[in-house]
């Protein structure tokens, strides 16, 4: 009857959540977000999220770039430039490399394995959701204030030890104020994220591949996945007890650090750089595996060597753990110690060599296609020659010894990070763009953000080589007019800025890339590996059905039988289709993981702990009471509805 | 593309890295006072010898490298779509043996040079040295002289952040810190060694020339670090003697 209003009952808590899950399972609207257990979500979730940290981490670099252009600076004073600069450099490592690397990981490892999803998919959006909460715990710290004053009295409350944080400069005699406590509490909750993926993905690799493909069948990606995930699980339980014993100090009148009472502040440095230099292969192995994954397909041509790849690789990782001390050469540890430092670190440098020599054999001979993912990699192996030549100049050791601190190092290792590790991600962005998006970059843009970063990153890096041999040391907020300085620091900030213009291109291009139809095929590139056998994007499920292995760049063997000399040619038509076979298959029947949100409940946790930590232990009761009623919904919650 | 845009192409690369050569090879052109491509103390000059050693084969194989590439890259260029997929290398043992053994032989070589500078610099200074306290505290320098007491029984120290020191004799110091880690450098005299709280770090160093030679802490320290700065001032040995003098004459009377 008219205006009779039919009310409906409100739905039940139960009811809502229901609800929420099956919209999440549907893949459409933001609980499809909140909620995803899919690799391939969380795997964006990653790569987005790390990029803007990038762009903050970035824009702390311009301003510190601005401050040292000239001589006696003038544009931030002493204390804010030593937070800006501690926070861009636990940014860029642990909020930007890190986490693109995870992005990576997440997005590519079960396809290229021809699996479903990871071993422990509510895992995985747990580390997504703590390395989130962790990373916007650490960056709010800028809002806090210090004993100087509030922020709005241009007082920031950022950690300021640097990202190396040494004792006893960090305790709180010295550090007062909460910067170093969230610097410190911030790395424990990201240390439980990176744990958390490094022992996913090694699971996952280990126990999940398809039949048929054996470790020596992998993709060299996922080899390099396996790799790092082992330096993970291995290295942070290492600096999670120094920075236990960091807060115990400043929290809690411990003195493991404090030298009045007995502690000793070298013990800081060797935990620190027995985690940090295995860290600093976390950082550039994954990188190393994109560039070996591009090379091939740009080349028409299997990775030259790949046994020697994969051993050089498993050899870093077994080697970095024997050379922490060349951080410490300076420190007094005696000439024996820095002997047998010196002497692991000058061959730490062989198997690196090999890997060079094995990219170059892969495009000799080849049939190069100079698109924008080639650019980024071919870029990678000259700026990694000169990373890593510069490395061996550091071990050295008594060259060090003028060296070390100053920016002679930066260059090194920004040369490694930016012109290696970040060259590599960006050419991997482009490279598998159209995979997980269905859409290409446009290749204009692409060639103009290659160049644009390419030279910008030249520019502003080569002159700090030049600065750390005049006698610049690191982390100076100024410097005096007479030294020589001047001109290679403003040249420095020019290419930062020319950087930043080339980040804005790339930015463009993904934006006016998004807006267009997603019409790309399953396999753009003609390339080797088994993700390029599924459709662009993949469907909820990856494989339509499991995929029988039967060689190394399966999927190329799928496409091409060789002659017997050794030349391809197409299989004829009727063998594999690229993404043909899923054509029309709606997916029922196959089971996925069930979409949960008490990964994200269970992620806020420690960040509300770590809150009580630092103001008000009350809190670390609500963050305990939060976890542990995450974790119990995580372990009680109906699997499938 | 044709073999003489080829080539040209890998001269442009050569070139660079020529002119990148010789932009360091005239570095102390450009210098300043903590240049260490000028050292004037036979500590930094065997460490700006021994990095030379080591730059100038890094640079002739970062030339190898980079030419390869770029020649590879130009040569083996996709002229078409329809181009034939290559031969499917996969691997060559010989040619990893190569590239293995080789660069492996050159860095064992390199360990030589370097452990023999490390036990030059790390040795005790010799017999006739002159004994230097380096105390290193938020933020300035304290010199202490052990072997030179003033009149009223004090060590011989200077607050003002120069030390002075006698050319053509070794410096043997003592170095720690009082609060935080600091680093004592003066680059054109000698390398860095940290101040190290609770602990005592020892180098030594000589000056060749009289002069005034600029230093800073290196290793960061807090919000003070880029205004740690002192010098050391090199005299010769009667003039050396003459600043003792004057400053034990100078000494308050007891």
């Amino acid at each position: 009857m008219a205006g009779v209003a039919i009310e409906r009952p409100t739905p039940t808590l139960a009811e809502s959540l229901r609800l929420i899950r099956g919209q999440a399972a549907s893949y459409r609207g933001i609980w499809s977000w909140i909620a995803t257990v899919d690799h391939k979500r969380i795997g964006v979730l990653y790569g987005v999220t790390a990029f803007m940290f990038f762009l903050m981490g970035g824009i702390e670099a311009l301003v510190l770039r601005l401050q040292l252009a000239n001589p006696n600076g003038g544009i931030v004073d002493p204390d804010q430039f030593n937070r800006l600069f501690t926070m861009h450099g636990t940014t860029m490592v642990f909020l930007v490399v890190m986490p693109l690397s995870a992005a990576f990981f997440n997005l590519l490892v079960p396809i290229m394995i021809g699996a479903r999803d990871v071993a422990f998919p509510r895992l995985n959006a747990f580390s997504y959701w703590v390395f989130l909460s962790g990373g916007l715990l650490m960056s709010a710290s800028f809002f806090t204030g210090n004993p100087g004053g509030t922020i709005f009295e241009g007082r920031l409350g950022a950690p300021d030890g640097g990202w190396f944080g040494y004792a006893p400069l960090t305790l709180d005699q010295f550090s007062q104020g909460t910067g170093i406590d969230y610097w410190a509490l911030g790395l424990l909750i990201l240390g439980v994220s990176s744990m958390a993926g490094g022992f996913n993905f090694a699971v996952t690799i280990i126990n999940m591949r398809a039949p048929g493909m054996t470790l020596f069948r992998m993709p060299l990606f996922v080899w390099m996945t396996l790799v790092t995930s082992f330096l993970i699980i291995f290295a942070m339980p290492v600096i999670t007890v120094a920075l236990f014993q960091l807060l115990f100090d400043r929290l809690f009148s411990g003195n493991f650090f404090n030298v009045a009472a007995g502690g000793t502040p070298l013990l800081w440095q060797h935990m620190f750089w027995l985690f940090g230099h295995p860290e600093v292969y976390i950082l550039i192995l994954p990188a190393m595996g994109i560039v070996s994954e591009i090379l091939p397909t740009f080349s028409r041509k299997p990775l030259f060597g790949y046994p020697f790849v994969v051993f050089s690789g498993v050899a870093i990782a077994f080697m970095s753990w024997g050379v922490w001390a060349h951080h410490m050469y300076t420190t007094g540890l005696g000439s024996i110690a820095n002997s047998a430092f010196g002497i692991s670190t000058i061959l730490i440098a062989i198997p690196t060599g090999i890997k060079i020599f094995n990219w170059l054999g892969t495009l000799w001979g080849g049939s190069i296609s100079l698109r924008t993912p080639l650019l980024f990699a071919a870029g990678f192996i000259a700026m990694f020659t000169i990373g890593g030549l510069t490395g061996v100049m550091h071990s050295i050791v008594p060259s060090d010894y003028q060296q070390q601190d100053t920016y002679f190092v930066v260059a090194h290792f920004h040369q490694v990070l930016f012109g290696g590790a970040i060259l590599a991600l960006f050419g991997g962005i482009y490279y598998w763009f159209p995979k997980f998006t269905g859409r290409m970059l446009s290749e204009r843009l692409g060639q103009l953000n290659f160049w644009g970063m390419f030279i910008g990153f030249n520019v502003t890096f080569q002159p700090m080589m030049v600065l750390g041999l005049l006698g610049m040391p690191r982390r100076i907020a100024s410097y005096d007019e007479g030294l020589g300085w001047g001109i290679w620091n403003m040249i420095a900030t020019v290419g930062a800025f020319m950087i930043a213009a080339s980040v804005l291109v790339f930015i463009v291009n993904v934006v006016l890339t998004m807006r267009r139809q997603a019409d790309a095929s399953a396999d753009p590139w003609n390339a080797r590996t088994l993700e390029w056998s599924i459709p662009s994007p993949p469907p909820p499920y990856n494989f339509a059905e499991v995929p029988q292995v039967k060689a190394l760049d399966d999927f190329w063997h799928q496409k091409y039988v060789e002659t017997e000399h050794g030349s391809p040619v197409p299989v004829v038509a009727g063998g594999a289709e690229a993404g043909g076979e899923d054509e029309g298959h709606d997916g029922h029947g196959i089971h996925l993981p069930s979409p949960s949100y008490w990964p994200l409940i269970a992620a806020l946790g420690p960040s509300v702990m770590a809150l009580g930590f630092i103001y008000d232990y009350a809190l670390l009761g609500v963050g305990a009471v939060i976890l542990l009623f995450g974790i119990f919904g995580w372990a009680l919650e109906p699997e499938a509805e | 593309m044709r073999p003489s845009g080829r080539l040209l192409r890998l001269a442009l690369a050569l070139a660079a890295m020529v002119a990148l050569a010789l932009l360091f090879a005239g570095c102390n052109a450009f210098g300043g006072d903590q240049n260490t491509f000028a050292p004037e103390g036979d500590v930094a000059k065997q460490q700006r010898d021994l990095f030379l050693v080591v730059l100038w084969p890094a640079i002739v194989v970062l030339c190898i490298v980079v030419a390869a590439l770029v020649y590879i890259l130009v040569r083996y260029r996709r002229r078409s779509e329809d181009d034939p997929i290559p031969e499917q290398i996969h691997g060559n043992t010989r040619l990893e043996l190569a590239w293995t053994i080789a660069p492996a032989a050159l860095l064992i070589g390199i360990t030589v040079p370097v452990v023999m500078g490390i036990i030059e610099l790390g040795r005790d200074a010799d017999e006739d040295a002159l004994q230097v306290h380096v105390i290193a505290q938020r933020f300035n320098w304290i010199f202490e002289y052990p072997e030179i007491t003033t009149p009223d029984g004090e060590l011989l120290r200077t607050t003002d952040g120069v030390l002075h020191i006698p050319i053509d004799r070794e410096i043997a110091v003592d170095l720690t810190g009082l609060d935080v880690i600091h680093s004592f450098w003066v680059p054109k005299l000698a390398g860095k060694q940290d101040a190290v709280p609770g602990r005592t770090n020892s180098m030594w160093f000589n000056a060749t020339r009289p002069g005034v030679y600029a230093g800073q802490c290196a290793e960061f320290c807090g919000i003070g670090h880029s205004d740690m700065k002192f010098s050391v001032e090199a005299h010769t040995e009667e003039e050396f003697q003459a600043w003792v003098d004057e400053q034990l004459e100078g000494a308050p009377a007891p």
